[in-house]
């Protein structure tokens, strides 16, 4: 076996220096080239504009001085760092990713292992009906859950009006909800597609061996399909970084949501005053935030898996 | 690998270049030259107003050279005006856009308006204009920065039915309305529903009070949030507040206009348009509510406080500035749009001549057929004249929003709310070098 892969790995080294030149490239150019356009059009360049506007500066003169923009360095990140709502509000996030996370990936692993097993009647129903909540927009569903929670016009009055789920204490919690009932679905989705890619004989050998339908979940299942979660994960700490839309709405049902409860609100609310350069340095250095981050706990997860 | 980073540096290094190019577009103020165009002209004017389309149609009928395009969007703060500064900053905005008075201030600063002050018919119905509008919209300046549309003034509206019932009067000062609070509430009801977000609506009040948000000496801003009068009106809800007289359910949602549908709320001090908010929200109470002149502060004073209120502006890179200032003005003073403009949004000229509309004279079902206008063109009459606004207004309002929310929910108090909003108000100035006096 081992033998073998080092042959096979070695003859592909060894091909690019028999054959010196690749084959087909005004074809592969031809296939590429959409992508590397839209891929700079729309990432690369927003990208560079916003890192290049993040290191100017307005100076003027008098009240209604015409603005002039100068280079300025870092000082748009030096304000970005003295701001101690916008780290609030990353520590607000990291406490809500913490709890909110793997509650709902824990969720959306449990509803796929449901779904694969044989024990359940209708998979085809309840697959549908795990992901419907997915397909309502995140606004509909932040106004559809203010609603429920709020207390006098939510039809569960007994509660809403003892417990103020929209209070300072409770609110970042029931938007937890919220984001956890659109997309543990989702999620689910993703794990399910892996489980159903594990091939049969897998279970075939552990049913020989003896085990039983929660030894092979827990020992072949939750191993095989650990890809899938880490990328779920990945894609959950990304969102949750960037969360807007849901406290945005909640805003209008809560007193405790401030204009700058999540950091891509600070963006927002910065932008509209208009302030595009520090606006634009906040974004940087949220999208730095979430790149490390997603990478320290991809890293993590690897060296994990290798020892 | 290599190839990659290549790629990137390259489209960085354009993007960069690019954008350097487009930097700096848009942000010289036009010099007030007004000269007509010399062909036909067509004209787009971004706006919030529902129904705009018939009274446009109306103009466009009859000038069949200046055709006018509407395009309609969600109000200033919900996010027109953001995409007033991004359309401006590239060098696209529409020629004519809706801006609150609040918000003049805001779009100058930011190079956004053209100055009409060179164009003859606009410097000529200068008196139309009830006075204190006229100077919202020249920022105590020689300039001109936008045609004025309606005004905001405030009064009282109160559940006439309830008070009688219960025996209470009608308060004429703020310290009656604070008694009429305590009987109110011994009836199980709340006077008002102190709203935590419309920062404009307390504007309002520290307007009708005397006070000043903003100073504007040419050199810098003076930044006045916490000042006595201020903070004089935020004690006065604060006590309110404190002792459980008003209710604070989260302003225009559902549970608002529940609380006014379903009696618990009896009052609101609010604007002209706010007849139009209550008939809407709370529909099972028609007929029981009437309106009177706003509490006073001193007995026997007559002032009163304005809140919103819009001024039609030509954006900076307008071609066609003349005849964008001609149709601004039709749309503002002419008796047929004014008269089309309160038919389908009931709103409430800013002319001296709109106050007299015949539209303005009638009685109104839903107030019992009270002539509720009547009211109002006094107060119109009364605001106290040049209430000055600040250059980050948007901001200033979400900031003294935040803290509101939290004195509502009895973390820190209104003043400390003002405090708070003052410093982070500086600090958005300073950002952006505006001058401040401190």
């Amino acid at each position: 076996m081992t033998t073998q892969v080092t042959a096979a790995s070695a003859s592909r080294e060894h091909r690019p220096q028999v054959r010196r030149r690749t084959p087909h490239r005004g074809a592969i150019a031809a296939l590429v080239a959409p992508f590397g356009v839209l891929f700079a059009l729309f990432y690369l360049l927003p990208i560079g504009y916003a890192v290049y506007q993040s290191l100017l500066v307005v100076e003027r003169d008098g009240t209604y001085g015409e603005a002039r923009e100068v280079f300025g360095g870092l000082t748009q990140y030096a304000l970005v760092f003295q701001n101690e709502a916008f780290w609030q509000s990353m520590g607000r996030m990291l406490l809500f990713g913490i709890v909110q996370v793997p509650v709902m990936l824990g969720l959306a692993l449990l509803f796929a292992l449901l779904l694969d097993s044989s024990l359940v009647k209708g998979r085809r129903f309840f697959r549908l009906a795990f992901f419907v909540p997915y397909a309502v927009p995140g606004v509909i569903a932040a106004i559809m859950w203010g609603n429920l929670l709020s207390p006098n016009l939510s039809p569960f009055k007994a509660l809403t009006r003892n417990v103020d789920l929209l209070g300072a204490d409770l609110v970042l919690w029931s938007i937890a909800n919220v984001v956890t009932w659109v997309f543990v679905g989702y999620n689910m989705l993703i794990i399910y597609s892996s489980l159903l890619a594990i091939p049969a004989e897998i279970y075939e050998a552990a049913r020989i061996d003896g085990a039983g339908q929660l030894r092979i979940a827990w020992s072949i299942k939750i191993p095989l399909v650990r890809p899938a979660i880490v990328m779920t994960a990945v894609f959950s700490i990304i969102g949750t970084l960037q969360l807007l839309a849901e406290p945005q709405v909640f805003q209008s049902f809560s007193s405790a949501v401030t204009s700058n409860y999540t950091p891509n609100m600070t963006v927002y609310a910065t932008a509209a005053i208009p302030n595009t350069n520090l606006a634009a340095a906040i974004s940087v250095v949220l999208a730095l935030v979430t790149f490390v981050l997603s990478f320290s706990f991809l890293r993590f997860t690897q060296r994990k898996a290798q020892s | 690998m290599k190839h990659i980073t290549t790629v990137a540096l390259t489209a960085l290094v354009s993007s960069l270049t690019l954008a350097a190019c487009s930097s700096g577009a848009g942000s010289t103020e036009a010099a007030p030259e007004c000269a007509p165009a010399d062909g036909p002209v067509t004209l787009e004017f971004t706006t919030w107003i529902p129904g705009i389309e018939d009274v446009v149609a109306i103009w466009n009928d009859a000038n069949p050279d200046i055709q006018v395009e509407v395009q309609t969007g969600p109000n200033g703060n919900g996010g027109t005006y953001q995409n007033f500064f991004n359309q401006i900053e590239a060098g696209n905005a529409p020629d004519l856009g809706q801006i609150e008075y609040d918000a003049i201030p805001n779009f100058r600063v930011q190079g956004g308006l053209v100055d009409l002050s060179g164009c003859e018919e606009v410097m000529a119905a200068k008196d139309d204009f009830v006075d204190w509008t006229w100077s919202q919209v020249t920022l105590g300046s020689e300039g001109v920065y936008g045609i004025p549309q309606d005004s905001g003034p405030m009064a009282l509206f109160y559940r006439k039915d309830l008070f009688e019932k219960a025996g209470i009067e009608v308060p004429t000062t703020w310290d009656e309305y604070r008694a009429a609070a305590e009987k109110v509430r011994a009836e199980g009801g709340y006077i008002t529903n102190f709203s935590q977000t419309d920062i404009n609506q307390f504007a309002g009040f520290v307007w009708q009070a005397g006070g000043q948000w903003f100073g504007n000496d040419g050199d810098a801003w003076s930044v006045e949030l916490a000042s006595d009068t201020s903070v004089d009106v935020a004690d006065y809800w604060q006590g309110l507040l404190d002792d459980d007289l008003v209710a604070t359910h989260p302003a225009w949602t559902d549970e608002w206009n529940n609380a006014y549908n379903s009696g618990e709320v009896w009052t609101w001090v609010s604007a002209v348009w706010g007849a139009n908010s209550i008939a809407s929200g709370a529909p099972d109470t028609a007929g029981s509510w009437a309106v009177a002149p706003a509490p006073q502060w001193n007995e026997g004073d007559e002032a009163a406080g304005n809140w919103g209120g819009s001024s039609t502006a030509v954006l900076t890179g307008s071609d066609h500035p003349y005849e964008a200032a001609k149709f601004a003005l039709w749309l503002n003073t002419s008796e047929e749009a004014l008269t089309a403009l309160n038919a389908a949004a009931n709103l409430y000229p800013a002319t001296k001549a709109g106050l007299e509309l015949p539209a303005l004279k009638e009685g109104v079902d839903f107030y019992g057929g009270q002539a509720i206008y009547d009211v109002f063109a006094d107060a119109a009459q009364q605001v106290v004249p040049d209430f000055t606004w600040g250059p980050t207004m948007t901001q200033t309002y979400s900031d003294v929003a935040d803290g509101f929310k939290s004195a509502a929910t009895g973390a820190g108090t209104l003043a400390e709310a003002l405090e708070s909003g003052q410093q982070k108000t500086i600090d958005a100035l300073e950002a952006q070098s505006i001058p401040v006096a401190e």
